[in-house]
């Protein structure tokens, strides 16, 4: 079967470079400096809501939220708002000229309830207002009469064990007729055989938190109506394209009505997926209503009651070995909370599915998974999808094995993990490209473990340090989630300058300066020619989303395709000019030569310049798509994504025996990226991931009442790491293991960053404990706050224990 | 509602500023969207992330915490006020080399409280500027990057580099003539 010519492309620049260490490039791996920074510092008005000052005559649009967690909604009064002096309207859900509805892979979550609230923070009607301040004052006077219903937060309720079946319940998706969202499956061999042949099963129940995004950006959405009755939206989003899509439908236009333009994001972590696509529209709405510009600002309360959590997860999980140590088999239930719901619920289920036996050669396996409503805020997607929550509960099985064997947890992993020539516990090979080993063995010697390891065992007082180690892997880009495509577009301008356009967004995570890096080290030009237009659903065609870990592998590639292509044909050119053969072409921009002659020369400008008079085109479109994931949906067998990238992290721990609290002092962790592209986003995403896994670890949660309603809605009461709480030292190693369909061998690394941090530091903690496999076993939830790990602490009578 | 009016005079970056603001405004609002000073950025509304600090009379404040009109005759400094025009001050250029910056959203808040710090000390230890720091959030994860800005400020401070040329930080850094 031929392959794609962009496939031939990508694969034709990884063999030729392959043996080239990282050093050796040009731009590649660098410590470039953003392509952004500068106006960053000086603090320029690049922000969604920074572009305020240039409209005028805007009005302000505030989400009027539901009073229950769970309620039929009777009656909506807003005639005493709409008195409220600045009041212009109040929409509600009968002025939706479309569908009212944003959910993003399901039809289940209206954009203004109507019928029914599901959680606290449903809309149920807009006020529009001359300024923000009216239109929040005119909330309170907004009068809806609801019926309410029964409230259900715990997934137990939902479901129960042995089986997952649905038990008898006050639905909160009716209209479903049921509040399983989907289930999942993996069959692989035969788990009683396992059961048989162990010698040591080791079981346990697992909780994970749900955890905020936290992204200091508040959401914001400006939208402007144009004369032709299409609208323009600036909007705080992660997948401009699926904006569009979501704010077409509500409004009832076609796509090429709706134009949305992605300003930077002040973070996002997937986090800024779906409520992009529901604040556009709430200013679309009000936008098209009005005729005039509409803007949406949400407080940190808003936000944090209004948009996507990390799923929380319980689980119960039993694996099965040898003796020796050897995987026979594992068991797993598992039961993902998506709160009021779907948003990306079903691909997280999934994701966590794939990855729910950890980074090992599992020969046997049974596992069941359920994402379930309830009626808390719900959850969606959050930088590693599904995995972290998984990767907690196995990675923490792992070492109560290695604490019943008496292995070392390291040694224990070694003897499991996958390797080039294995098959994934879905039965895909991976003849390629699986740096884990290598991960695991630079960690543990720059961590110094055994040397640390042996030291922590034999320590005494209250005062004690731990030493933890977890492994994973994670599948990149969207597999077979959907289409899984990118595109870039590289237009040379007449001077030498450079337009890049990409649907990609950038909310802080280097990958577009990735792109840039590809894109010069193709053309031979420094980073600093290129100008990187915003995403725009106007100018830039369809990229896919900006999630997954996919920027730097899709839409790499696709920039890698671009140029390529270009550099063809300026080499062809220059060659023409030169006298020279196109593949004896060097071009250092600003200087282009012969290889063979250097004095045979021309300037990158000239060149730029003879292509217009010679009739050689210098812009061009690039595009990738992954070849398709194979997942049946009976066995959970296939080949779920086209490659993964691997790590493992050591975190080194301190834990105040008398007060429960735990302070990380220093971790080490190893990435497998295939090669590095862009050093200092690849730094960022080791230390920031690890910081925002250290939170999510040690003091992230977001709580709710028994009603529904959240405690923690602002930054005083959700806390995440500040200078303070973190390690002096987080130290990234990097490991090149090269995959031969990633832009010069590279692999993503946006979401791995996190997926491990939390069992590192959970395993640590438990080696600080000490006190045996009972006390080991009791460290199975996070957040591991001060008052959880007492908790723990006292059962045992640890204090006593350490005292003497 | 319409509301009186309370007159107020500011020196903001260094110029008068004479305001007629309601009592209630915010010093965030009145910096964001009447002086179009969008260095300032809201995070939290409560003092909580500390992205809005700003000086006033050279000390750090939250700007989302400080009515406009409790505040008549200070001056005030925002990120725009750090150097003068077409000049990048010594720690943006810190923040700049560190490659610190991520989202950027938080950076300002930061380079606020170093400016505070370093008024008071050129020489802090790591110890105060991981304590003066902690006043900001940063969720992408880039305090040691800030940390490290921080002394690298302080060092350019005192070599007497208090301004770097923009546009020779452009040429280095990115927007290098082409062609030439």
């Amino acid at each position: 079967m031929s392959k794609p010519e962009y496939v031939d492309i990508v694969e034709k620049v990884f063999s030729e470079t392959k043996e080239k260490k990282t050093e050796e490039f040009r731009v590649i791996g660098k410590r470039i400096v953003k392509y952004d920074a500068i106006p960053k510092i000086l603090g320029k008005p690049i922000f969604t809501a920074d572009l305020l000052n240039l409209f005028k005559d805007v009005v302000f649009v505030y989400s009027v939220r539901s009073k229950y967690a769970h309620a039929w909604i009777k009656k909506i009064d807003v005639s005493d708002a709409l008195k409220y002096p600045g009041v212009i309207t109040v929409l509600t859900a009968k002025d939706i000229p479309g569908v009212n509805d944003v959910g993003y892979v399901i039809p289940d979550q209206p954009l203004l309830a109507d019928k029914k609230v599901r959680m606290i923070g449903d809309t149920v009607a807009l006020i529009v207002a001359d300024s923000l301040e009216n239109a929040r004052d005119a909330a309170d006077l907004v009068s809806v009469e609801y019926e309410p219903l029964d409230v259900i937060l715990d997934p137990l309720k939902i479901v129960e064990w042995g089986g997952l079946r649905e038990k008898e319940h006050t639905l909160i998706h009716d209209e479903r007729g049921s509040d399983v969202l989907s289930r999942y499956k993996i069959r692989r061999g035969d788990i009683k055989k396992a059961e048989q042949e162990a010698a040591v099963v080791v079981e346990n129940e697992y909780r994970t938190p749900m955890q905020e995004h936290a992204y200091l950006e508040t959401e914001a959405a400006i939208a402007v109506p144009e004369p032709d009755g299409s609208v323009t939206v600036y909007a705080k989003t992660q997948c401009p394209f699926d904006t569009r899509k979501a704010v077409a439908t509500v409004l009832g236009l076609p796509f090429n009505k709706v134009r949305i333009i992605a300003p930077p994001l002040g973070g996002g972590f997937g986090g800024a997926e779906d409520v992009g696509n529901e604040i556009a529209a709430k200013a679309a709405l009000a936008a098209i209503k009005l005729g005039r510009p509409a803007a949406v600002l949400y407080t940190r309360e808003e936000s944090i009651i209004g948009h996507s959590k990390r799923h929380p997860m319980i689980a119960r999980y039993k694996h099965y070995a040898r003796r020796d140590g050897t995987l026979l088999g594992v068991q797993a239930e598992i039961i993902l909370n998506t709160g009021a719901y779907a948003s990306l619920g079903p691909f997280v289920g999934w994701r966590a599915v794939v990855h729910s036996t950890g980074p090992y050669k599992v020969p046997n396996a049974h596992v069941d998974l359920a994402v379930v409503y309830t009626n808390m805020v719900y959850a969606g997607a959050f930088r590693g999808f599904g995995n972290p929550q998984v990767t907690f509960a196995v990675e923490r099985q792992m070492d109560l094995l290695a604490e019943e064997l008496g292995i070392d947890p390291v040694e224990l992993r070694l003897k499991n993990i996958l390797r080039n020539g294995d098959r994934t516990v879905h039965g895909q090979l991976l003849d390629h490209g699986v740096g884990l080993e290598e991960a695991i063995r630079k960690a543990v010697e720059a961590a110094k473990w055994y040397e640390k390891r042996r030291l922590y065992s034999q320590q005494k007082g209250l005062l004690r340090r731990g030493i933890g180690i977890a492994v994973f892997y994670h599948g990149n880009s969207i597999g077979a989630e959907g289409a899984d495509f990118s595109t870039a577009t590289i237009i040379i301008q007449r001077d030498g300058s450079i337009v890049f356009r990409t649907g990609l967004t950038d909310f802080g995570q280097g990958n577009i300066q990735g792109l840039i890096n590809i894109a010069a080290e193709i053309l031979g030009v420094p980073p600093s020619y290129f100008k990187v237009e915003w995403p725009d659903t106007a100018s830039t065609p369809d990229a896919g989303p900006t999630v997954a870990s996919r920027s730097t592998v899709m839409g790499g590639n696709a920039t890698l395709v671009a140029a390529y292509k270009l550099r063809q044909r300026l080499n062809k050119l220059a060659g023409e000019i030169l006298g020279c053969d196109p593949d004896d072409i060097v071009i250092e921009a600003p200087k282009v030569y012969c290889r063979s002659d250097p004095n045979l020369s021309m300037t990158w400008q000239e060149l730029v310049e003879q292509s217009f008079w010679k009739g050689v085109p210098i812009q061009e479109f690039g595009y990738f798509r992954a070849p398709p994931a194979e997942w049946d949906e009976e066995t959970g067998q296939g080949a779920p994504y086209m490659h993964y990238t691997f790590g493992a992290i050591i975190s080194d721990v301190e834990v105040d025996i008398e007060t429960g609290v735990v302070r990380v002092k220093e971790a080490v962790t190893a990435y497998d990226i295939g090669r590095v592209i862009n050093r200092v986003g690849a730094d960022h995403h080791a230390i920031g991931g690890y910081i925002q896994g250290m939170g999510y670890a040690l003091m992230e949660d977001i709580y709710h009442a028994p009603d529904g309603r959240v405690y923690n809605t602002n930054l005083s009461t959700y806390h995440i790491p500040t200078g303070l709480d973190i390690p002096d030292k987080i130290k990234p190693i990097w490991v090149e293991a090269g995959f031969k369909r990633g832009p010069f061998g590279a692999k993503g690394l946006g979401e791995p960053s996190i997926v491990a941090i939390a069992p590192s530091i959970a395993n640590a903690i438990a080696h600080a404990l000490g006190g045996g496999f009972k006390v080991n076993k009791d460290v199975n939830k996070h957040p591991l706050t001060p008052d959880y790990v007492y908790s723990i602490i006292k059962k045992h009578g640890l204090i006593k224990k350490y005292k003497g | 509602m319409a509301v009186k009016t309370v007159h107020v005079h500011l020196k903001v970056n260094g110029k008068d500023v004479e305001l007629d603001v309601p009592p209630n405004e915010r010093l965030i609002d009145t910096l964001r969207y009447r002086l179009k000073l969008t260095s300032v950025k809201e995070g939290c509304g409560r003092g909580e992330c500390g992205i809005c600090i700003v000086l006033v009379n050279g000390l750090p404040r939250h700007s989302c915490l400080t009515l406009t009109a409790a505040i008549d005759g200070a001056e005030i400094t925002t990120l725009e006020g750090l150097a003068p025009e077409g000049k990048i001050h010594a720690i943006q250029m810190a923040f700049l080399e560190t490659r610190g910056v991520q989202c950027g959203y938080c950076t300002q808040g930061f380079i606020m409280m170093a400016k505070a710090l370093l008024d008071k000390t050129l020489d802090p230890s790591y110890e105060e500027i991981k304590e003066w720091l902690s006043s900001t959030l940063c969720r992408c994860g880039s305090y040691h990057y800030y940390f490290a800005a921080v002394k690298l400020a302080a060092k350019y401070i005192k070599e007497g580099k208090i301004y770097f040329d923009e546009e020779e930080v452009k040429k280095k850094y990115y927007m290098r003539v082409v062609g030439r």
